[in-house]
């Protein structure tokens, strides 16, 4: 039996290395909302399923396996901030559970990695999928001190719902779980044209052609700037280096004009549980450094 | 000589030796392959095809066939792994997982792009596909984190550096660069 209302923290890449602000945020939530948040010592990438999983999926396996004991030795669950680290955990760990030929596999090859065994006894979460439906809007309302009043274009991304049969959180169609968390915190999400699409940046894309990448970005952005929202909201430290990254390119290379600030939802949820705004980071971020959150205190409590 | 006439004439016909049905017999362990009905629907829901010249349906028949010119159709990279061609095919044949297979083959045969070879690299150097740089470094620092996460790479800093040696040595071996290749690839 795993340890309860703890969780190892996988860091992941993009998150620690690019935007740690999102990691900050994180662990300023989680243990707000009373969670134990332990290190995950000498991790490594997850590795990314897009790259790695491409170029040999055995020692994909292999690799996120060495990162899934690393958990079961801190006897908790993972927590991941990513869709691309959820991605390859959730699959690698359900995979291995159900499958005893590549478990025996894969365990051998770990012995050359270090004293690893996976065992199976752990699960791995996302954390919107813990804010949604763990602490639940429900939940979060006794914690919140500021309530925003503003317009969020959300964006899911590929891998925290699909393939909706190994995530089996809910359906990839017409998913709800980030609405229905973020109204709490007073913010309307609004509706685009292919709102449920990639953002272009996964599948070794961004890496391989960034001109394909940028393609497929430039339809969203276009997408999203029809409904002129106030932020742009994601669950995903890739995403958000592409929304960041792709919105300078537009500008720069398509003659384009935008200058939407873009949030991970740990950033939004920090912001209202009343954590100083310089820790939310957008001053370190390339686009809408001018924006000013705002938003009307709830209760009295001190800010950290 | 009529233009037509010369296209015939200069077009390539595939050969046996560009079938070999053994292959495809071995994606099969991982999906449903045979099931495909050609239907259509792994491209019309392709969030990359629509702007690419990725075209699902066509790279799932030709692994049926077993013409193994797919291994070298660049098309394979441009796959977002959205996994809506996945979601979607009314047969089950998980397509992403065909386009990964065939990724896995292409790399076996030295096909893989100077970028993608870079990131290995930085994954068995720093244990990181994004290695960090000075500017975080600095902003972790401001944050009131360590200057450096608690991952593989803070303790080859410190001078531990077992873990990634030994992923440098066991994992993600590549195939070394094909000569011919060189200077063409994108």
């Amino acid at each position: 039996m795993v340890k309860e209302h703890t969780f190892a923290f996988f860091l992941g890449c993009i998150m620690p290395n690019r935007y740690p602000a999102i990691e900050k945020a994180t662990k300023f939530v989680m243990e707000k909302l009373g969670y134990e948040i332990l290190e995950m010592e000498r991790a490594t990438c997850c590795p990314a399923p897009g790259v790695f999983r491409s170029f040999n999926k055995f020692d994909w396996m292999v690799a996120g396996a060495r990162n899934l004991c690393i958990a079961e030795q801190l006897d908790a669950d993972i927590l991941t901030v990513c869709n691309g680290c959820f991605g390859t955990l959730q699959e690698i760990n359900k995979h291995l559970k159900e499958n005893e030929e590549h478990r025996i596999q894969v365990n051998e090859k770990l012995k050359l990695l270090g004293d690893y065994e996976f065992k199976g006894i752990i699960d791995v979460r996302h954390v919107a999928e813990v804010l949604g439906y763990e602490v639940g809007p429900w939940g979060i309302e006794d914690h919140i001190v500021r309530k925003l009043n503003l317009k969020a274009a959300i964006h899911y991304g590929c891998h925290f719902l699909k393939p909706t049969r190994i995530r089996e959180i809910e359906s990839s169609e017409g998913p709800t779980i980030i609405e229905d968390f973020v109204e709490a915190l007073g913010i309307e999400s609004v509706r685009f044209k292919e709102q449920l699409t990639c953002c272009g940046a996964g599948g070794g894309v961004k890496a391989y052609s960034g001109d394909a990448s940028m393609t497929i970005f430039g339809e969203k952005m276009k997408n999203i700037d029809e409904v002129k929202p106030d932020i742009i909201l994601d669950i995903c430290p890739f995403c958000h280096l592409q929304f960041e990254t792709g919105q300078d390119y537009l500008n720069k290379n398509k003659e384009c004009n935008y200058d939407y600030p873009v949030f991970h939802l740990s950033q939004v949820l920090a912001y209202c549980m009343g954590m100083d705004v310089d820790f939310i980071g957008l001053q370190y971020q390339m686009m809408g450094r001018d924006f000013i959150f705002g938003g009307e205190d709830v209760k009295k409590e001190e800010a950290i | 000589m009529s233009d037509v006439e010369e296209q015939q004439k200069n077009r390539e016909f595939k050969t046996d030796d560009d079938f070999d049905t053994e292959f495809f017999k071995r994606i099969e362990n991982r999906s449903n392959i045979m099931k495909c009905i050609q239907c259509g629907t792994c491209t019309a829901s392709c969030e990359s095809g629509r702007w690419t010249a990725l075209k699902t349906r066509s790279i799932v028949r030709k692994v049926v066939l077993g013409d193994l010119s797919v291994l070298d159709d660049p098309d394979i990279w441009l796959c977002t792994t959205c996994y809506q061609c996945y979601e979607r095919c009314p047969r089950d044949v998980k397509p992403t997982d065909v386009i990964m297979e065939l990724r896995n083959y292409a790399t076996k045969r030295g096909n893989i792009s100077p970028n993608h070879r870079a990131v290995v690299g930085y994954l068995k150097n720093f244990g990181h596909a994004v290695p960090i740089n000075d500017e975080v470094r600095k902003r972790r620092v401001e944050l009131g984190l360590e200057e450096l996460p608690p991952t593989a790479f803070k303790y080859k800093q410190e001078g531990d550096d077992k873990d990634l040696k030994k992923i440098e040595k066991y994992m993600f071996d590549l195939p070394p660069v094909k000569e011919e290749k060189k200077g063409e690839e994108k």
